[in-house]
Formats: C-alpha cells, structure tokens, sequence
C-alpha cells in the first residue's frame, strides 16, 4: 500500500482506515524524528498528534505529483515545531512587556513553498546522482542536526574531512539541480 | 526578473530543515518565493528530510493518542485558517512589498543617517537575530563595514553594488565577519533591501569611527 494513495483517501472520502494506517506508521516517527534532534518526548508526542491532524485536514493539499508522503509530513512536522517555539517565545516576551503582537507566521503554509511541477523531475534526479557518502553527510548535519565534531567521530573522519566533504557535497547538489 | 546571486547553501538547507532563526527565514523565505532555482533546492533538502524522517527510529506515541486525534477531526478547524495581510497602524516605507513581508508586523520606521531610513519588523520568535526595511536614496554610499554577526540581504527594489557585484531586484547578499564591504546604491532610483542581522556592524575608517555610536540598525 502507497501512503500517497492513503492520504489521497483521506482526501476522497474521510477515509478513517486508511487514516489510521497512516498514524500507525508516520506518528511514532514523527516522535521518534524529534526526540532524536534534541526535543524532549512530551513536546514531540504534541507536535506528533498535530502533525497527523494537519495530515487529516491538509490531505487535499497533498499533490504526489510534487512531494513524496514522508517529505510532505515531514514539512508540516517542521512547521508546526516552528510554530511552537514562536508561541513558547511570544509567551516569553509577553511577560516581561505587557504588548502583546498577533504576528501570523507568514509560512506557516506549506504550500507556499510548493515546488512546481516541472521541477520534481529535476530534483530526483539530482538526488539520484549524489552518491551514497554525499547524501549522509548532509543528512547528518542539516538534518540530523548533529555537530561536524559528532559526525566526524561517526564517520572516523577527521573533522576537516567531514567540513569540507559537506561543502562539496551541498555544492555538487546545488550543480546537479541546476543541469 | 534575473536572479544573479544566490543565499549560500547551508543556509537554504537550513531553512529547509526549520533551524533558521525567524529573521533569516524570512530573508531566505521572500528570496526564494521569488527563485526557482533555490526553491529546487530546498525541495531536494526536504525530499532527504523525507527520507530520515521514514527511517527514523520509532518511539511509541501515548496510548489515547489517536482517540485524541480523532476526537479533535470532528472540532471545527480554527488553527489553519490563512494568516490575512496585517493590517499596518503604521506607514510603510514602500506600500509594494511581496506577500510574506504584507503579513508581517511593522514598527515605525525611523531614519539611520542621511537618505537613510529603516522600519523594524516585530518578529517575536526571533532570538538573535532581527529584520528590517532598509531605504537608500540613490547614490547613496554606505560606510564601510563588517559585522559581528551576520547580515542577510534581499533586494526588493532599486540596486546597489560594492566588491562583491552588482546587486539587483531578487539577489541576495551574504555578508559576515569575513566581510569588508561598502555598498554605494545605485543613481536612478531608491534602493529598498529586506535584512536580516545578528551582531553589529564595524564601521571603518576615521569617520565611521565617529559616527558609528549614532548607527543604530
């Protein structure tokens, strides 16, 4: 079963089976994603639950065409962490100044950022051709979020090595989506 | 619109990944609303988000945690409505910005040094660093400097140029403690950059020294 083919009937008809295969696989990731880059496991479980929501409510918005299941859920998940560390800091600063901003996030859609079509090609095959070693290094550091010292240690690499594999390999990227 | 320079890549990855700090995506947000070619590349950062997050180690959610996911599906949904454009109770420095700056909330804007002008964006989540307007009459020379911290800027209108190139509508410049750089605007129309700063700026020379007490961006 494709999750994109669930999620498209959650968008059809309120499809509540299909839904909970989509909880059971992607909730406890979505956690486990967040735990494992540093938030602590009451904020990730909330954050897990509102993603799936906006999974439910969103699901129209979803477009196979553009976006793979886990990269579309993995935006919204993104989203919503922003989202509650601009609220855990507007609470902050409301209780030192009693001014109090309503500041809507100006991307708190995803769609906003929605890649056309015609470039969903171009960025898979790109990605096709990043080899193996280039796709983990910046993996590790931009989404894994772990320290250049961390990944060195990982990799038995020293850590010049791992600054400078890093930068070839998001400038090899950068050239092989602009081919 | 030809867009001749580009945000460095590990700053589209991090806005990709959610770890910039409010003011920065923005910056990079507004530039690339308006680049396809950067939109490319955070979609391919997303696409590899997409991958971890798939192989990512599960940890078990709460044991009502679906019956309160379905228990909320049947609330009306509040949360995701559209954010409308503010509505500004102060003039703007220029009433033609990109969408995402028209959903922003502005302070007043107040003028830097001759033909020179900023507004502050009120930005709550931003920790350290902060956004502004900035609006330079043609011609105008900025003083030399360098930063502390780090200085993102976007060109919404008008142009200016120092070592680094010419810098047009859409181009984005880069510029950190590594950077010595005097922008002169250029002469046929006002230049307005969308920045982002973290830090202070150095100025240079005997007169930068003097009056850089009295620059406050």
């Amino acid at each position: 079963m494709e999750w994109a083919e669930l999620i498209g009937r959650v968008a059809a008809h309120g499809d509540r089976g299909a839904f909970k295969l989509l909880f059971e696989h992607f909730a406890p990731r979505v956690k486990g994603f967040l735990v494992k880059t540093g938030m602590n496991a009451d904020a990730a479980e909330e954050i897990a639950q509102m993603t799936l929501l906006a999974v439910w409510r969103k699901a129209a918005q979803f477009d196979p065409a553009t976006a793979g299941a886990a990269a579309w859920i993995f935006t919204i998940a993104r989203n919503l962490r922003i989202d509650s560390a601009r609220a855990a800091a507007r609470q902050a600063k409301a209780a030192v100044s009693a001014e109090q901003h309503q500041t809507p996030d100006v991307m708190d859609s995803p769609e906003t950022m929605m890649t056309r079509r015609d470039d969903v090609s171009r960025v898979a095959a790109a990605l096709e051709r990043l080899t193996e070693e280039q796709s983990t290094v910046i993996r590790m550091s931009f989404i894994d979020e772990q320290p250049h010292g961390e990944i060195a240690a990982k990799l038995g690499l020293p850590l010049g090595t791992v600054k400078s594999r890093i930068r070839l390999a998001m400038a090899r990227l950068r050239d092989l989506l602009d081919d | 619109m030809t867009i001749n320079h580009h945000p460095p890549e590990d700053l589209l990855a991090d806005f990709a990944a959610g770890r910039l700090d409010e003011a920065d995506r923005l910056v990079i947000g507004v530039h690339a609303a308006q680049c396809p070619r950067c939109q490319r590349f955070i979609a391919a950062i997303e696409q590899l988000a997409g991958a971890a997050l798939e192989q990512a180690a599960p940890v078990a959610m709460a044991d009502d945690a679906f019956a309160t996911i379905m228990a909320a599906i049947d609330e009306p949904d509040t949360a995701s409505a559209r954010a409308p454009a503010a509505s500004q109770p102060v003039p703007l420095l220029d009433d033609d910005l990109p969408e995402m700056l028209r959903k922003c909330q502005f302070a007043r804007s107040r003028r830097v040094a001759p033909g020179v002008k900023m507004q502050p964006i009120v930005l709550p989540g931003a920790d350290k660093s902060r956004a502004f307007l900035l609006w330079s009459a043609p011609g105008t020379r900025m003083l030399e400097h360098s930063h502390t911290g780090t200085e993102l800027t976007l060109v919404l209108k008008g142009s200016f140029s120092h070592q680094g190139g010419d810098f047009r509508p859409g181009d984005f410049d880069f510029g950190d403690g590594e950077v010595d750089h005097q922008p002169i605007v250029g002469g046929d129309t006002p230049c307005l950059c969308l920045v982002a700063m973290s830090g202070d700026l150095q100025m240079h020379g005997w007169l930068g020294r003097l009056i850089s007490p009295f620059v406050r961006l």
